[in-house]
C-alpha cells in the first residue's frame, strides 16, 4: 500500500452558525487531523510535546488543515497506522493532502507550517523524540517537494498550534505563557 | 539532609498527609490480603471514599449496575485497581491546584502526573518491577513542585536565564537559585509522610536514577514515565523539557531504538484510562 492509498476522509467540520460572528474553535487532539473551508473555524491542537503540529493552508481556495502527530513513520506500527493514520507524520500527511485536494486546494498553492517537537537536553537520540521528528519532517517534505514556510520547532517548552480558516494565520501558545504568538501572518 | 528536613517541617503550606495510601499498599502486598480490612481503611476517610466511588462509576470503569459501596467496588474491581483509584483520588487532591511559580495552570501538574504514572506502570509491567510501587512513585514524583512553586514565583526570568543562557536543567536551576530541588524536596516530604524507602528513593532521584543505588531500576521507571508524559504533550509549565538525558536509564530498562516510540504508542492506548483518573477525581480546594 502506498502512502496515498492509506487514507481516511475525516469529517469536514463546518459547525458554525452562519449568524454567529465569533470564531468556532475546534480541537485537533493527539493523533488527529482535521480540515475545513469554513471561514468561522479556527482549528487548534492539544499540547504537542515532542510531537509535531503541521498546518497547511491554501489562501486562494481558503482551505486549511491541521494535524497533531506523535511519531515520524508508520513503519513503527503499520497496523496502528491503519486505525490512526494521523499518529504518524507520513500517513497523516497523505490523508491531509488527499482531503485538502478534495476540498479544491492545490498543492502548488499550499503553504506548510510546523511547530512542536520540543527537545530535552543532551543529544542522545533514543531519548530525543523531538529532534528525531524534526529531522524526519524536513527530509520528508524535501522528498515531497514542499518547503516549510514557517516553523517553530524544538525548544524546551510545550506548545499548541492553531490555524484560522478565514485568514491562514497560525498562532502558537506556549505552556506557562498567557498570550499566544504569531508563527505566521499571511 | 538535616537542613532540608527542617525546610519541610517548617513550611506553612504543607499539604495534609495522605494516610491511606502507604497503609493500603502495605495491606495489599500481604499474601493473605483481606478485602474487609481494605474497605475499613478506605472508609476511614469519607471524602476519599466518595472520590473512589465516583471514579469507579465513571464511564471507563463503570459496569451495567452502579457501584454503591466500597465492598462492592473492591469485589468488582480487584485490589490492584482499587489501589490505583485510591492513589489517584489522593493524588488529585494534592496535585490538582495550579503551580504559578512553574507556569502550570490548574490541573496541569495532575494531568502530567497521571499520564506519567500510567506510562511508568506499563514500563514496570514489561520489566517485572512492582507496578504499584512504580505507579505510586510516579504519581507523586513532582510533589516537591507544590512546595517549591511559591519560591519560584517571580523568578521566571532567572530560571529561563539558567536554562537557556547557562545550559542548566530545571532541576539544576532550582538547586542553584534555592539550594534545593523539587526531587529532593519530594523525597523528603514522602519520608515525612512515612512512605516506604523504595518510593522515597524513586521520587528523590527521578531525574538522577544512578543516585538511587539499590532502587536505581525503580527510579529509571519513574524517569521514563515522566519523559513519555512530556513527549506526549503532558509536560506543562516553563521550560518543562529542560531535563537531562540519562544513559543509565537506557541500560537499566534495556531500551532499543523502538522502545520510546513503542511506549508512546502504548501510553496513547491508555489515554481513556488516564482521562478517567484525570476528570473523575476532581481536585478539591481543601
Amino acid at each position: 500500500m502506498t502512502d496515498d492509498e492509506r487514507v481516511i476522509v475525516p469529517v469536514n467540520f463546518s459547525q458554525a452558525d452562519p449568524r454567529a460572528d465569533r470564531p468556532v474553535r475546534i480541537l485537533v487532539g493527539q493523533a488527529e487531523l482535521k480540515l475545513s473551508q469554513d471561514p468561522q473555524v479556527v482549528l487548534y491542537t492539544a499540547p504537542l510535546g515532542a510531537g509535531l503540529g503541521i498546518a497547511i493552508y491554501d489562501a486562494e481556495a481558503k482551505v486549511g488543515g491541521l494535524m497533531n502527530c506523535l511519531l515520524p513513520d508508520s513503519d513503527l506500527d503499520e497496523k496502528r497506522a491503519v486505525l490512526h493514520p494521523a499518529m504518524f507524520m507520513n500517513t497523516g500527511w497523505a490523508a491531509l493532502m488527499t482531503c485538502a485536494q478534495q476540498l479544491k486546494a492545490a498543492p502548488e498553492r499550499i503553504r506548510v507550517f510546523a511547530a512542536g517537537a520540543a527537545e530535552i537536553m543532551d543529544d542522545i537520540s533514543l531519548l530525543n523524540v523531538g529532534k528525531q521528528n524534526q529531522k524526519c519532517l524536513r527530509e520528508f517534505l524535501r522528498q515531497k517537494g514542499f518547503i516549510l514556510n514557517a516553523e517553530n520547532m524544538g525548544g524546551r517548552t510545550n506548545c499548541s498550534m492553531e490555524l484560522s480558516m478565514a485568514t491562514g494565520e497560525v498562532r502558537l501558545r506556549f505552556s506557562g505563557q498567557i498570550i499566544s504568538k504569531f508563527l505566521c501572518k499571511p | 539532609m538535616q537542613a532540608i528536613s527542617d525546610y519541610v517541617r517548617n513550611l506553612r503550606y504543607l499539604p495534609p498527609a495522605p494516610r491511606v495510601v502507604p497503609e493500603l499498599m502495605r495491606l495489599i502486598n500481604q499474601p493473605d490480603a483481606d478485602s474487609s480490612r481494605i474497605v475499613n481503611l478506605i472508609s476511614y476517610d469519607p471524602s476519599l471514599t466518595t472520590n473512589v466511588l465516583r471514579i469507579s462509576n465513571s464511564a471507563y470503569f463503570g459496569a451495567a449496575t452502579p457501584i454503591s459501596n466500597l465492598q462492592d467496588a473492591v469485589t468488582r474491581l480487584g485490589f490492584q485497581q482499587i489501589y490505583q483509584l485510591v492513589a489517584a483520588a489522593t493524588g488529585a487532591k494534592i496535585l490538582g491546584a495550579s503551580q504559578e511559580g512553574y507556569g502550570m495552570e490548574q490541573g496541569d501538574l495532575w494531568k502530567h502526573s497521571v499520564t506519567a504514572a500510567a506510562a511508568a506502570q506499563l514500563i514496570a509491567r514489561q520489566r517485572n518491577e512492582n507496578e504499584n510501587v512504580v505507579f505510586t512513585a510516579t504519581l507523586l514524583h513532582d510533589i516537591g513542585k507544590t512546595i517549591l512553586s511559591d519560591s519560584l514565583k517571580g523568578a521566571y526570568s532567572k530560571i529561563v536565564a539558567e536554562t537557556e543562557g547557562n545550559g542548566h536543567s530545571l532541576l539544576e536551576a532550582e538547586t542553584k537559585l534555592f539550594g534545593i530541588n523539587h526531587a529532593e524536596l519530594g523525597g523528603q516530604l514522602l519520608q515525612h509522610w512515612n512512605f516506604s524507602p523504595d518510593i522515597i528513593a524513586a521520587v528523590s532521584f527521578h531525574h538522577t536514577p544512578k543516585n538511587a543505588r539499590v532502587y536505581q531500576r525503580l527510579a529509571s521507571c519513574v524517569y521514563m514515565g515522566n519523559m513519555v508524559a512530556c513527549f506526549m504533550g503532558h509536560g506543562y509549565g516553563h521550560v518543562a523539557f529542560a531535563q537531562r538525558a540519562r544513559t543509565e536509564v537506557l541500560a537499566d530498562l534495556e531500551m532499543t531504538e523502538r522502545s520510546v516510540p513503542q511506549l508512546m504508542m502504548d501510553t496513547f492506548e491508555q489515554m481513556q484510562l488516564i482521562e478517567a483518573f484525570f476528570s473523575s477525581a476532581v481536585p478539591s480546594a481543601a
